[in-house]
């Protein structure tokens, strides 16, 4: 369907304009300029930060500078979630530009996973790939691919190419139709008052009964409070790509739109702005 | 469209006015402003340093030409990097292509291997092939050797037997003339015989008993090597019935002709004929006596009475002398290897001809242990064997055959195969009579060995006797049964002898016929003798009680006096009526 192209490729290309600014403890030549971006909410952070890095060693001593991290309000940011998810989770309500500190010292290696290449990134996409090839097909689709083919997904993240990365994820998509849907549903839930990572469950798209499982039926499952009970002030957000989808709507729909490109897909649970 | 994603749509689209297109423009051109500023700064330290008077405008022509170049250079590196992409793709099929050919080439190797093993085996099969190929040829020359061998031994064989059918066939003309002569020269004789007979008138006194019978019985004049007692008891058995007197003229007829004979000198011997006018009725066992080792089959008295011979299975042949009313034994002939099935003693008394279970028939001289000769060509065990007449012999056998042998040849001269198992024969004047399992008694014409006549039985036949005039023909049978036919009558006329416990106990259990024709004695399963009255026909007597096994033979002297019976538990006993 025209309109369902229309939602892969508004999710595709979906941006976040983000100010990165360098730590005031950074020792520098001379005073650092902010430096403002456009960041793909489906990318990495250290994928696509090669020009921040460019634009603030320019003010620095070659010895002054260790591995780039990225820091926002205080929180480390992990470069191994994506974009998109990183913003919903810690700065959803929050005026734009996103404002990100740029730290070049004192790595916190307790918070944050080392990034020396993109073969790191890559590593850790292809296995999210798998591991959601995994509850969907039992892995059946991603060992029939050729290995040209995976690099053909990765270069397509690597390179923004939303045609080039659709034609072959559109295979990871598919399902039998007598099935109504995957296998499982390959999400995960991330919430920002817990100690725990994220959710990440076994769970059917379609009930024993034979209807299709709803985005609500998923959140009554693994996280009950995020639903509103009846009269009640909303609570929490639940959050997919910076928008707020419908209770009612088919998970099996949103795995194969909403996703990211590792094939995830990824909610955030937030509280509720009081103002 | 459902609400949900109508919904979700109009999110995302409020989400990209608010996030993105709002600071696109303003981020682009923040960036350039920041590109812009560097650039000026970067001038600015040169143009501090070469303080020269460049206009504004060729700082902003080298600006944009920075910018351009940066652009180009920005462009090209985005060549290279998709130009090292594809470098390393093809470096990657390049090394698919190595491996590949690496593998090929261990292929390769392998199968040269394999050809190498392949070569070796060719050629150690050739040199196996040369080899056998050898040993063919060996063996060939060798077949071609014993080829030859054969083709020459052949053709000797060939030689030999020609030689021998002519030497046969010399024979045989050799025999025929003489037997031609013999007939001949019977004939002739007999014609004469006859002639004179009819010629002499012979008065014959019915009244007159004794001393009528003693003159005209040449018997009684030639026994004059028998016992006076055994003379007298003849003379006084002599009864008045015509049919003896008609018999004692008869052996007078015999004894003349064969007198006159001239065909050889052979047949010129003398040898005594007894000639028996009555036989006496047995009613005691005079003598009780284990004779052999193990059981007699066998036993027959000498025609001149006062001999007898036993053979058993012991193998070996008794001769026993027997004066008055003992039996003494004399001498024992050896040499068959196995049982001893039915003996006989020649015309003259002085040989005696066995039948064995090893296959052969046996000749001794009575006054020699070792065999004479030894008649072998039977496949099995040998039933019967009869003198007939001096110098032949027949014999009957399991193998189904019957054999003529001439004795002066020691050789088998005929051989007539029968139907069936020969368990005795008799031979008469001019045939020969055999008794069968397949419950027939065949009739033989002795010149032309042919089969004249077939006589039913009730059972298998276990033994033939004839009588003394050969009209009688006494067989027994195990349906337990004596018959007695006339051969003469050529009727199927005959006289059965049957008693209660009177039982045939073997295939060769033999019975006799008394030497005056009158009674018929045969012993039982039961260990009694049994002897009926042939005129009569019905039961004389049954002498029981001394035997204690199955009677296998009995015997009945030519004197008439005595009886002797033999069974399978060694034992013989002599009977008689003092």
């Amino acid at each position: 369907m025209a309109d369902d192209k229309d939602v892969l490729r508004d999710v595709w290309y979906g941006r976040i304009p983000t100010c990165f600014t360098l730590n005031q403890d950074e020792v520098t030549e001379r005073e650092a300029e902010p430096y403002y971006l456009l960041l793909p909410r489906v990318s990495y952070l250290t994928l696509v930060t090669d020009k921040v890095k460019k634009h603030f060693l320019k003010v620095m001593k070659a010895e002054d500078v260790e591995e780039m991290w990225f820091e926002y309000e205080g929180t480390p940011l992990k470069w191994h979630y994506p974009i998109g998810v990183l913003f919903d989770l810690h700065a959803s309500n929050t005026i734009l530009p996103w404002s990100i500190t740029v730290h070049f010292k004192n790595f916190p290696d307790r918070d944050l996973l080392h990034c020396p290449s993109n073969s790191v990134i890559e590593a850790h996409f292809m296995s999210s790939i798998k591991e959601a090839d995994a509850l969907k097909h039992k892995s059946q689709v991603v060992n029939d691919m050729q290995k040209k083919d995976h690099k053909q997904l990765w270069m397509g993240l690597q390179n923004d190419k939303f045609d080039q990365f659709w034609a072959m994820n559109r295979k990871l998509m598919e399902y039998p139709t007598e099935e109504g849907g995957f296998r499982y549903i390959p999400f995960r839930i991330y919430q920002t008052m817990s100690d725990r990572p994220f959710i990440q469950k076994l769970f059917r798209p379609v009930s024993p009964e034979g209807s299709a499982h709803t985005l609500g039926d998923l959140l009554k499952e693994m996280y009950p409070a995020a639903i509103p009970n009846e009269g009640e002030q909303k609570r929490y957000q639940v959050v997919i790509h910076g928008i707020e989808p419908l209770l009612e709507t088919p998970l099996q729909w949103l795995s194969e739109h909403l996703s990211h490109p590792d094939n995830f897909l990824h909610i955030c649970v937030i509280p509720t702005p009081t103002d | 469209m459902e609400t949900w994603k109508r919904d979700i749509v109009r999110q995302l689209k409020h989400r990209d006015r608010n996030q993105h297109a709002m600071f696109q423009d303003l981020i682009r051109l923040y960036s350039r402003l920041l590109e812009k500023t560097s650039l000026t700064k970067g001038l600015l330290s040169s143009s501090s340093r070469h303080p020269s008077s460049d206009s504004s405008r060729s700082i902003s022509s080298l600006v944009h030409q920075n910018n351009q170049l940066k652009k180009t250079t920005g462009e090209l590196a985005y060549q290279v990097v998709e130009l090292q992409q594809q470098i390393k793709i093809k470096e990657c099929v390049l090394e698919q292509q190595h491996s590949r050919l690496a593998e090929q080439q261990q292929r390769v190797a392998g199968a040269f291997g394999a050809r190498q093993v392949l070569q070796d085996r060719v050629e150690q099969v050739q040199e196996e092939n040369g080899v056998l190929k050898m040993k063919y040829d060996l063996l060939l020359e060798q077949q071609k050797g014993a080829e030859q061998n054969l083709r020459e031994e052949n053709v000797r064989g060939g030689h030999l037997l020609e030689d021998m059918i002519h030497l046969k066939q010399q024979a045989a003309a050799r025999m025929n003339s003489r037997n031609e002569r013999k007939s001949r020269a019977r004939e002739a004789n007999l014609q004469k015989q006859l002639q004179n007979a009819t010629g002499s008138k012979v008065t014959v006194d019915s009244s007159s008993s004794a001393p009528t019978s003693r003159s005209t019985s040449p018997k009684a004049a030639n026994h004059s090597n028998s016992s006076d007692r055994g003379h007298t008891r003849l003379f006084r058995s002599a009864s008045v019935t015509s049919p003896r007197i008609l018999t004692s003229i008869k052996g007078l007829f015999d004894r003349k002709r064969r007198g006159h004979s001239v065909c050889s000198v052979d047949e010129d011997r003398m040898f005594p004929v007894g000639i028996c006018l009555s036989a006496r009725l047995p009613v005691r066992a005079l003598q009780v006596l284990d004779a052999h080792e193990q059981g007699i089959n066998t036993v027959k008295f000498s025609s001149s009475s006062d001999l007898m011979a036993t053979g058993g299975t012991d193998r070996l042949i008794k001769l026993w002398d027997v004066r008055a009313g003992l039996l003494t034994h004399r001498s024992t002939l050896d040499g068959s290897t196995e049982g001893v099935t039915c003996v006989d003693f020649d015309p003259t008394g002085l040989r005696i001809l066995a039948a064995s279970y090893d296959k052969s028939a046996l000749l001794w001289r009575l006054d020699d242990s070792v065999p004479k000769l030894t008649l072998t060509g039977h496949s099995r065990k040998v039933t019967a064997a009869r003198f007939s007449g001096l110098h032949q012999v027949v014999t009957g056998s399991a193998d189904r055959t019957i054999r003529l042998w001439d004795l002066q040849r020691a050789a088998c001269f005929q051989v007539v195969e029968v139907a069936s198992y020969c368990s005795d024969l008799i031979c008469s004047e001019n045939s020969i009579i055999s008794g069968h399992f397949d419950s027939k008694i065949r009739v033989w014409d002795a010149r032309a060995v042919s089969c004249v006549q077939e006589l039913p039985a009730q059972g298998k036949v276990t033994s033939l006797d004839i009588s003394a005039d050969h009209r009688q023909l006494l067989s027994c049978c195990r349906d337990d049964c004596l018959q007695l036919v006339d051969l003469r009558r050529r009727s199927q006329e005959r006289m059965c002898f049957r008693a209660d416990g009177f039982k045939c106990g073997s295939d060769s259990t033999k019975a006799v016929i008394s030497p005056d024709g009158c009674f018929v004695a045969a012993g039982s399963a039961d260990g009694a003798v049994y002897i009926w009255n042939v005129s009569k026909g019905d039961l004389e007597t049954r002498l029981p009680d001394k035997h204690s096994s199955s009677i296998s033979a009995v015997s009945w002297s030519l004197s008439g006096e005595y009886v002797v019976s033999v069974d399978k538990s060694r034992r013989a006993i002599l009977w008689s009526d003092i």
